[in-house]
């Protein structure tokens, strides 16, 4: 019994402490300063903390390098799956696209109307920014749902940034490196999510199941009977980790289960996923504007006094410009006036040229009833002139003397 | 082989091939799991390791099997330190078996690999829960120990001819 205790002891010792000829260190010196990495990192030691900062810039990149075989064998493997599906595809694509169309255009008018509302409730102005990443990591362990992508603090990622595939939620920034991000996924065993079942408006949180699906974790209330299989996820932007009112998926009931079990089949396929949008997110305070309106105060005043100049001279111009139109009206008015006139001289002087020929006429008339029979040319008179002509005339107005 | 022999520097990447092998895989982490295959996973690196310290290969250096173990929990996420100690615990298993056996035999190894391995996953999942409240499930572990049990005998095969290459 001794002598097998002494081998065993002697089997551990050897299997411990020595080291083979091209062996540099023994198996327990290694085994101590793995322990003690272990324990600084939980503790948050600044040395394990800036070593892992070192290290995951060049294994991330290193790692991009050397799953681009396997990476290449995987997209063949998918694009083949896919040209199989490819006409079915195709017929569900298009109707898809015929109901998004019809939606479409709501949508929009909701999406402005749900700016402002929120604009005044949180009583900020956010604006937001999608930048495009490039996953260069995708090793989804059965432990682990998370991707690396190639934009880190350099690009304003922080941890926590809302991460997208389209308009569809996928996850948040965890880990932060100066050119790289670690994604945690929905789908991780360690994701939460508050979110909002609609139409009926439930709160609930989600969580992943370390496949490629979720379930819902915690439902306020007993609202099992409401659910069924056309309520979709969003979400609700309580805990302000996520922002609300992001599509994140569609509910999966089945009747036989309770409802902690419900599942949530997620709009993005977290497998098929090679470019991702992260949302950089600026807020400003109306306190904090305040703050440097009180800053900025004196070149403020500056900026009011040549703003009052430049409005004053506006006006001064406005006002010219408003002389010169009804200048210009006037003027206008009185061309009309002059128009108007000398149509009315002119209608005046044709009244007055008929006037002076009726005169004539008149005077003609009274002349030829005392001295026309002296020019009219009869049998006792062959001297006298043929009645309207311009002889006779001549004669009448001469008092009947015949030249 | 005598090809190679001849040629020094194939020669020098030949006999380093389980070492390129290994951080090949922990920064590929391949393990087939696009394939979407329900609970499938298994550990490549864990056959590696136990193998070739098994049979006392020279150029298998306990601290690059170290740093392999820190570049996986880069790659995988895991608290700084754990891959490197599972790693480890696999070395010293295999260095104590190695000691203890007089007539080694395949099959001997083979169930002593899933002993090690669900003892290794064991003290993996305690500590992930445990010390980092790591939400874990633990029916992966299973199967993982299972799949990865399973496909020693395969990946055996193949190192065999790989020695056998190298001793020739």
């Amino acid at each position: 019994m001794a002598t097998s205790r002494d081998d065993f002891i002697i089997a551990i010792r050897s299997a411990f402490l020595k080291k083979s000829t091209q062996q540099k260190f023994s198996l327990l010196s290694l085994l101590l300063v793995s322990i003690s990495i272990i324990i600084l990192s939980n503790l948050n030691f600044k040395v394990i903390k800036y070593l892992k900062i070192g290290l995951n810039e060049v294994v991330y990149r290193s790692s991009f390098l050397v799953s681009m075989p396997e990476n290449f064998a995987k997209n063949t493997f998918f694009e083949i799956k896919e040209y199989s599906t490819f006409y079915n595809d195709y017929k569900k694509n298009r109707k898809e696209l015929e109901q998004f169309k019809s939606n479409y255009v709501s949508n929009e008018i909701m999406q402005f109307e749900n700016k402002e509302l929120k604009e005044l409730i949180d009583d900020f102005v956010s604006s937001s920014n999608k930048i495009l990443a490039k996953i260069i990591v995708d090793h989804k362990s059965p432990y682990l749902k998370s991707i690396i992508i190639n934009k880190g603090s350099k690009d304003n990622i922080k941890i926590g940034t809302n991460i997208y595939d389209q308009s569809y939620l996928i996850g948040r920034v965890i880990e932060v490196n100066y050119k790289t991000s670690r994604v945690l996924l929905l789908s991780d065993l360690n994701s939460n999510v508050p979110v909002t079942i609609a139409p009926q408006n439930i709160q609930a949180i989600i969580t992943g199941t370390g496949k490629n699906d979720g379930k819902i974790k915690y439902i306020k209330g007993d609202f099992s009977s409401d659910l069924s299989e056309e309520n979709i996820i969003y979400s609700s932007g309580t805990g302000g980790v996520f922002k609300s009112g992001i599509p994140i998926g569609k509910l999966k009931t089945n009747k036989d289960e309770p409802i902690r079990n419900m599942s949530v089949q997620f709009y993005s396929d977290f497998s098929q996923l090679k470019y991702v949008f992260a949302e950089i997110i600026s807020k400003k305070d109306i306190e904090d504007l305040e703050q440097v309106i009180t800053q900025t105060d004196t070149i403020d005043s500056k900026l009011k006094i040549l703003e009052d100049e430049i409005k004053i001279i506006e006006d001064t111009n406005l006002k010219f410009l408003e002389e010169n139109e009804s200048l210009k009206f006037e003027i206008n008015n009185l061309n009309t006036q002059i128009s108007n006139l000398k149509d009315q001289v002119f209608l005046q002087k044709e009244e007055i040229d008929k006037f002076n020929f009726d005169e004539k006429e008149f005077e003609f008339l009274r002349l030829n009833l005392v001295y026309g029979h002296k020019c009219r040319k009869t049998f006792l008179n062959s001297s006298g002139f043929k009645i309207d002509t311009l002889e006779y005339r001549e004669c009448v107005l001469n008092k009947g003397i015949i030249d | 082989m005598n090809v190679i022999k001849t040629n020094n520097y194939f020669f020098k990447i030949y006999s380093f091939l389980p070492i390129i092998l290994l951080f090949l895989s922990v920064l590929n982490e391949f393990d087939l799991n696009y394939l979407n295959l329900k609970y499938f996973s298994f550990n490549f690196p864990f056959i590696l390791i136990f193998f070739f310290t098994l049979k006392d290969l020279k150029k298998f250096d306990y601290l690059l099997v170290f740093i392999a173990g820190l570049l996986n929990d880069i790659v995988v996420s895991l608290p700084l330190g754990m891959s490197s100690l599972s790693y480890l615990l696999i070395c010293i298993a295999t260095s104590y078996f190695r000691n203890i056996t007089i007539r080694p035999s395949g099959i001997k190894d083979w169930f002593y690999f899933l002993f090690v391995i669900s003892l290794i996953n064991s003290i993996n999942y305690s500590i992930l829960s445990l010390f980092f409240s790591y939400e874990l499930i633990l029916a992966y572990y299973l199967v993982n120990t299972f799949f990865t049990f399973v496909f020693y005998i395969i990946f055996v095969s193949i190192f065999k001819l790989y020695l056998k290459g190298l001793n020739d």
